[in-house]
């Protein structure tokens, strides 16, 4: 014990989650060959940042990297939380991607957290701030996570590339995580949908909800979309419109779908700007989320494929009791999740495909995990 | 004549009083539930007054809510693991006479030597393993970590020893166990009346200990050098009424209480380096929690290992069949004890050993296998040289052994067997020396085997004997049974793979047990509970499809090239859900390999180009049910289907399983009929039923026992259990419970592989535990008499930090402890030496650093050390030797919190010298060393000794000239101090506890060493004969206080120029003569003269009365002290006179009453 010894990894790849599992089961890891054969070398912007995210939120954790960032060594320590808490994120992702692991991170905390994030708000490539809202947050009310204290307040909105934007995440903590039983997915009852503008005009708000609203029109009169348009400080420093679907269903199932449209940031990652197209009109990003949502509803699961790591992660860190939850076709993060669980907390799932809806079951057994850092009172 | 008949028959009249009426009614009341609670006194417990009567009704909620614990869920399925029932006490009382006893009445076997835990089978459902208690504090540690119920015997002539309050303290910090008391050693009590005192003082004692109430069995004696079979009997049965509740450490940690040890190293080597580390296997049933593979260990002594492996044996000593029967059949009377040297066969993984008592071994033969110096030390006999050539046939069977595994294997070349026979030839005689070496010493490792590791095939020998002849068996197996390894072969094999390897199981089971001298017969089955292990073997060459499961956690790169073929060859929309769709995404893309590893971190998987088009009123459609404006009716069909389904099309998930408790194995064919009908609901329905009996169950069991309780004369209101209504507890429970049944339903359904990789391995399962590069000495100084504890670490205890705990002195111990003296604390599974700081939390929230902890209070102790989960309690001590005096605990504590960090401070007072005062700044040397320390105080608050507040407030450097010294501090006062004062600051300080801890190896050392580590102070000081150093400075002294001498006043010239004449200093020179004034006589007037003169004689008068008057006194009283001195010699006289009268007439009396009474 003397000796620290380290879970050894290649490259960057699921860079979130091992660090997020690093830290929960408290295993020091140590990340080789980070894009060294890559044009730039080395932890991206983002990935610096939540490195920093981490720090800030716990105590005494080590982290290390070589020059050219191409290898970290990374040692957990004690989770904190705490109030007041300042970030500002790298502006490379949206706030989604330092989200994810921080609604995790800030459950096994010794103190509730309170951290107010600045960056980007919304994006096309990580979940937009009004799905975490509004269907992430439920998913963890499902695992017995108090509803008082979680809650995440959009007060700035930011998009690429400036930012700007400014969310305030609060997360209470927990002793243990309840083990579900989550396999009925229920009937969708109602669509509910929020979409936001900054620093253009509200009227491609109102052509995406048109457009939106079409395609739900066929299956469900109980649709609903908000418009949140910005102006001033509130709206970030770049221009943008983006739309976040959310789709209840009679089993208290969230299953969402989002976008963000903006200027690229293509000078910033110093890529081939790949991601450049012409940007479409914005009644064809209605049509195109809404019809995302209805493909989502229709390969079933108690939740959309984004939240399915999520869904895992919180599955496995449940008491030592069975959950069984019910998911689409397993997306590539998704399985990725799965081998990380069973590296870190030696969480394996059993699956039983049900092939007459196209959806897989999953079992597994908690890893019993407790908060540890909380004082006994 | 019926008439008359009928008007003879009388109706019957019932009695209206007396007795038989009495008892009638009572029946009758009783029949129909009528309680009738009259009362002796009624008028005794009537209420009188209101304010009483709510007081004592609140009293009685609240005891009742005291009494009520928050259930706790018990996921500990199927059969429990035996019960740990430890036996304690000091030496010589009896301990391993109880344990024989004990095991002789259950299963009328002798023990002649109690060595490591001996699992017996007790009842139908229930097994215990008796552990003796060593006498050291470390095995006494590990004994209270596993045990379930704890027997302590106590000495009763003797009286209670420290060793029992130790235990029992021990137990307390680790959650307390069932414990029971006996007493021993009560024939030596002649006095009747003295045994029956001594019983009640020590029943009382025991009581104020632990519970009033809480049993102490006596044993009256011995008969034959036992306990009498009448108590042994008795006290066996309050051992298995005794019911055990999960403690809360153990239902987390999952541990073993290794009953074997088996050191596994290559004699190879051992054999080049004696001291290399070795490899051992550890064998006991899992307790705790479940375990699973990838869990790092704690074993207790040694150290933290991961396991190299976890191997799932069959029950060396399982419980019974559940026949319908009452009792035991004697067969099933099984017992374990590997250690003790008894129980001659052992079972491991891929072999079966047998122990050969050496007084069967006959050596002879080894010695002829020696070869010359056989023949040389003795003359050969006729009857030898038969025997040894019956003997030598032995050859020709191993031969023909050989040859049958060469047709088996058609690998194996000829060479390599003739290494191998080589090989036998050089190991056959050291193998005979450790043997003998084993009877010389009397070790207890048992095994005569040898793994020799041959180009990567194993080759097992065996001495196992038949009928008096030594025989030698080899196993082969290739590799250790790695787990892939076994899966691979059986999916080679398919659907014969099956049967061979079950053969080949029996054959190597069957092959022990069998009489008969013919190796190859390996059909014959041995019925009875030796077949019972073998069931479970059927089950692992089941066939294994790839399915979702190998898919995801396959090897990735393997699992990812299956995909990216399979997608190629068949994309078919059956198997669509089988694949991640990621990896296909990314194989167009042509994401390279180093791509794949750095692959973005992105949690949305979204694929814009095959959206459907869904303004279509037919796309629409399929999804139409999904939406609650479609069929509701189809939508919860979708769910009762994807549950039927998946039974229907999946055997391999919904597959076989087995029955546990009737050992009936349960086929899918027979499932697939009954199960397609199956709904949720109904699964639901079964699964609240099953619950609802657990609890029923449960509750019963409990009334039980509060009727016992009540027995017992503690009084439950009747009010109360009116008022037990299902309330929050009842409710939760009740969840608990259907959470559990869930749990159950969902892993049953789960063939046995997939089940133990998803939960581990169930507690009760008899474990073989692989752990690699132990210290030799852990082998070397193995010694049965102590347990050897493997515990599970859970995450993040592994990792070392600061912990807070809240500790209190333990009353007995006699000395306060001292921060920074090393202590041994036990804690968790562990034990280790620490260096404590001790605290107290201030009334602001601080925490002061205390130098001794107080006498009877609780403080805080922060320490360094792997870290365990707040509320785990442990106990400290400070020397283990077992020669102590005194009580060996020295504290316990509770552990409140961890920390990366520890805030503790201390106080601190910086003294310092004013250097220059500029009225009321000063300049303040002495104070600080540097400018950068004076810059972290600025602000802060001085003080000069007569009191005169000030500020620090900067470093002085730049008003002080320039080649001033760093350190000099410029401060402001109130007032002007003095250059003689001295100026204090006040601060607090943080105290940095040591990173230190030191785990203890006890284990790997001579158990009847005593483990030394760091010494504290005191010991140090004493070794080397080191005087405590003493600060001269804070020694008390006299106070000694010069004459402050002041010099003459000084008036100015100017001042004394204005003074009034008579106030001016008068500079007079010294006389050499006398003054006039002292020169003159004096001369009386003639008038003064006389009045002196008569003044003169009266005083003179006076004087001469008042002589002549003290004369005459004295005179007088010399007289009367005369006369009182002879007075009182005569009274003297006369007092003894009487007295020795009286004295003479009592004595008188006396002799005449005497006389008179005889």
């Amino acid at each position: 014990m003397g000796k620290t010894t380290y879970k050894r990894y290649k490259g960057s790849q699921s860079f979130r989650q091992r660090l997020l599992l690093s830290t929960l089961s408290s295993t020091p890891i140590i990340m080789d060959e980070i894009r060294a054969d890559d044009m730039i070398p080395g932890l991206l912007r983002h990935e610096m940042s939540l490195l920093r995210l981490f720090e800030t939120v716990s105590d005494d954790c080590v982290v290390e990297v070589n020059e050219t960032g191409t290898r970290l060594k990374y040692k957990p320590g004690i989770i904190m939380g705490g109030k007041n808490l300042v970030h500002s994120c790298a502006l490379t992702r949206s706030m989604g991607y330092y989200l994810e692991p921080m609604l995790l991170l800030g459950l096994f905390g010794k103190k509730p957290l309170s951290i107010r994030l600045k960056g980007v708000t919304d994006d096309h490539k990580d979940l937009s701030v009004d799905t975490i809202c509004n269907a992430t947050l439920h998913i963890l009310k499902r695992f017995g996570v108090p509803s008082e204290g979680l809650d995440l307040k959009i007060e700035a909105r930011g998009v690429a590339p400036e930012g700007g934007g400014e969310v305030l995440l609060t997360v209470p903590n927990v002793q243990n995580l309840t083990a579900v039983q989550w396999v009925e997915e229920g009937m969708v009852k109602k669509i509910r949908g929020w979409t936001f503008s900054a620093r253009v005009s509200s009227d491609f708000e109102h052509s995406m909800r048109f457009a939106a609203r079409g395609i739900f029109n066929n299956l469900l009169p109980d649709v609903h979309i908000f418009n949140d348009h910005k102006s001033g400080p509130a709206a970030g420093k770049s221009p943008g419109y983006g739309i976040s679907l959310v789709a209840e269903t009679t089993a208290g199932c969230y299953i969402s779908a989002d976008t963000a449209v903006s200027c690229g940031r293509a000078e910033e990652t110093g890529e081939l700007d790949v991601e450049r197209q012409e940007r479409k009109p914005a009644e064809d990003t209605g049509v195109e989320i809404a019809s995302w949502l209805l493909q989502e509803i229709e390969k079933g699961g108690v939740v959309d494929s984004t939240h399915q790591g999520l869904l895992f992660i919180l599955c496995a860190l449940c008491q030592q009791d069975v959950s069984k939850v019910r998911v689409g076709p397993l997306s590539p993060y998704g399985v990725e999740t799965l081998r990380n669980l069973k590296e870190f907390l030696g969480v394996t799932f059993s699956f039983r495909p049900d092939p007459s809806t196209g959806t897989v079951i999953l079992t597994c057994v908690g890893s019993g995990l407790i908060n540890l850092s909380r004082k006994l009172s | 004549m019926a008439d008359d008949l009928m008007s003879s028959q009388k109706s019957h009249r019932t009695r209206k009083s007396g007795p038989t009426m009495r008892k009638k009614t009572e029946i009758d009341k009783k029949k129909r539930g009528v309680v009738d609670n009259k009362q002796q006194n009624p008028k005794a417990f009537s209420v009188r007054s209101a304010v009483k009567a709510k007081r004592l009704k609140i009293r009685a909620v609240e005891k009742e809510q005291r009494r009520i614990h928050l259930p706790t869920i018990d996921r500990t399925y199927g059969e429990p693991p035996p019960f740990v029932v430890v036996v304690q006490g000091p030496p010589g009382v009896g301990k391993s006479l109880v344990i024989k006893s004990l095991v002789k009445h259950f299963t009328h076997q002798n023990v002649p030597e109690v060595r490591g835990p001996i699992t017996i089978v007790q009842g139908k459902k229930k097994r215990i393993q008796f552990v003796e208690c060593p006498n050291d504090i470390n095995g006494m540690i590990d004994c209270a970590k596993v045990a379930d119920l704890a027997i302590l015997l106590i000495d009763g002539s003797y009286g209670f020893e420290m060793e029992t309050f130790e235990f029992l303290n021990i137990m307390q910090v680790h959650g307390f166990p069932k414990v029971m008391g006996v007493l021993t050693h009560l024939d030596k009590f002649k006095d009747v009346k003295k045994l029956r005192k001594t019983k009640q003082r020590l029943k009382h004692r025991f009581w104020t200990e632990i519970y009033s109430g809480a049993k102490l069995f006596y044993l009256s004696g011995l008969i034959h050098g036992k306990y009498s079979q009448r108590e042994v009997l008795n006290l066996s049965r309050f051992i298995s009424v005794i019911k055990f509740h999960p403690l809360s450490w153990r239902t987390a940690h999952p541990y073993v209480l290794a009953d074997r040890l088996e050191d596994v190293t290559p004699p190879e080597k051992v054999q080049m380096d004696k001291k290399c580390d070795r490899n051992i296997t550890l064998y006991g049933y899992l307790r705790g929690c479940n375990l699973k593979k990838g869990m790092k260990v704690h074993i207790a002594g040694v150290g933290d290992y991961s396991l190299a492996g976890v191997t799932a044996l069959p029950d060396p000593c399982p419980l019974p069949s559940a026949a319908k029967k009452k009792g035991l059949r004697d067969r099933e009377k099984l017992f374990y004890a590997p250690m003790s040297g008894i129980g001659d066969l052992l079972y491991d993984k891929d072999a079966v050993y047998i122990n050969i008592n050496d007084h069967l071994v006959q050596y002879s033969k080894t010695e002829d296998e020696n070869g010359e110096p056989a023949n040389k030390g003795r003359g050969k006999d006729v009857g030898e040289d038969l025997v040894k050539s019956l003997q030598n046939t032995k050859y020709s069977v191993d031969e023909k052994l050989e040859k049958t595994f060469i047709n088996l294997f058609g690998k194996k070349t000829i060479a390599s067997s003739e290494r191998k026979l080589e090989e036998d030839a050089e190991l056959s005689p050291e193998g005979s020396d450790t043997e003998s070496e084993d009877s010389q010493s009397g070790d207890d490792v048992d095994d005569h085997d040898m793994d020799v590791d041959s180009n990567g095939g194993k080759i097992k020998h065996k001495t196992e004997l038949h009928g008096g002849r030594l025989r030698r068996k080899a196993i082969f197996k290739d590799e250790d049974s790695d787990k892939d390894n076994d899966d691979e072969e059986a999916e080679d094999a398919e659907s014969d793979g099956n049967e061979d390897e079950d053969g080949e199981d029996d054959s190597v089971y069957d092959s022990q047990e069998s009489d008969e001298d013919d190796v190859e017969e390996s059909e014959d089955k041995v019925l009875g509970n030796i077949s019972k292990w073998k069931e479970p073997l059927k089950e692992k060459g089941r066939k294994k499809n790839p399915n979702l499961m190998q898919i995801v956690y396959g090897a990735p790169a393997s699992s990812a090239t299956a995909l990216i073929n399979q997608n190629h060859e068949n994309s078919d929309d059956e198997e669509d859900f089988f694949k991640p769709k990621g990896e296909h995404s990314k194989n167009l893309g042509g994401g390279s390999d180093a791509g794949h590893v750095n692959s973005e971190d992105c949690s949305k998987f979204v694929n814009y180009g095959n959206l459907k088009n869904w303004k279509e009123k037919e796309v629409c459609e399929d999804i139409r049910n999904r939406f609650t404006t479609g069929d509701w009716s189809k939508a919860a069909l979708r769910n009762k289907n994807s549950v039927a389904g998946g039974e229907g099309d999946d055997d391999e998930l919904y597959g076989d399983f087995e029955d546990l408790e009737t050992g009936e194995k349960h086929n899918d064919d027979e499932n697939m009929d009954s199960g397609t009908n199956e709904d949720v609901e109904d699964a639901e329905r079964r699964l609240k039923k099953l619950a609802l009996r657990a609890k029923f169950d449960a509750q019963s069991n409990k009334t039980e026992l509060e009727d016992d309780d009540n027995d017992n004369g503690d009084e439950i209101n009747p009010r109360n259990s009116e008022a037990k209504e299902p309330g929050f507890v009842d409710k939760l429970k009740e969840e608990l419970e259907l959470r559990k049944q869930m749990n159950l339903l969902e892993l049953n359904d789960l063939d046995e592989d997939t089940r133990i990789e998803i939960e581990g391995f169930r507690t009760g399962t008899y474990l073989r535990l692989e752990i690699h590069n132990v210290p030799y000495e852990m082998v070397d100084f193995f010694d049965p008499c102590h347990p050897v504890l493997i515990g599970g670490i859970g995450f993040g205890e592994d990792s070392a930090g600061y912990m807070q705990a809240r500790l209190k002195k333990h009353r007995w111990h006699k000395k306060v402890l001292k921060t920074r003296d090393p202590i041994i604390v036990s804690i968790g599974w562990r034990r280790y030496q620490t260096i404590p700081v001790y605290a107290i939390e201030d009334r602001n929230g601080r925490h002061r650093m205390l130098k001794y902890t107080p006498e009877h209070m609780h403080c805080l102790a922060m320490f360094w050390g792997p870290l365990v989960p707040p509320n785990t309690g442990f106990v400290a001590f400070q020397n283990l030797s077992s020669n102590q005096t005194g009580f060996r605990i020295t504290a316990t504590s509770v552990v409140l919190e961890y920390n990366h960090q520890t805030h503790i401070s201390k106080k601190i007072k910086l003294v310092g010298h004013p250097c220059k005062i500029k009225k009321n700044t000063a300049f303040i040397k002495d104070m600080f060393t540097s400018d950068l320390e004076i810059a972290r105080f600025e602000g802060s608050s001085v003080r000069t000794v007569s009191g005169i507040r000030g500020q620090v407030k900067k470093a002085g450097k730049n008003m002080l000239d320039n080649n001033a010294q760093e350190g000099i501090a410029r401060c402001t006062f109130e007032d002007q101090i003095k250059m003689s004062d001295i100026v204090f600051l006040r601060a607090w300080t943080n105290v940095e506890v040591p990173q230190f801890y030191n785990p203890l190896t006890t284990a790997l050392q001579p158990r009847d060493k005593t483990w030394t580590g760091m010494k504290t102070f005191r010991e140090l000081r004493s070794e080397h004969n080191i005087p405590i150093p003493v600060n001269k400075d804070s020694l008390y002294k006299p106070i000694e206080r010069k004459i402050k001498k002041f010099n003459p006043l000084v008036i100015p010239k100017k001042l004394q120029a204005e003074l009034p004449f008579a106030s001016k200093p008068k500079n007079k020179p010294a006389r050499k003569r006398p003054s006039l004034d002292d020169r003159r006589a004096v001369v009386m007037e003639p008038d003064e003269r006389k009045a002196h003169a008569v003044v003169q004689h009266y005083k003179l008068m006076n004087k001469v009365k008042m002589t002549k008057k003290k004369a005459k006194e004295q005179e007088k009283r010399k007289a009367y002290e005369a006369e009182k001195a002879k007075k009182e010699v005569i009274s003297k006289k006369r007092n003894r006179e009487e007295r020795r009268e009286r004295y003479r007439t009592e004595d008188k009396q006396k002799k005449k009453m005497r006389r008179g009474q005889d």
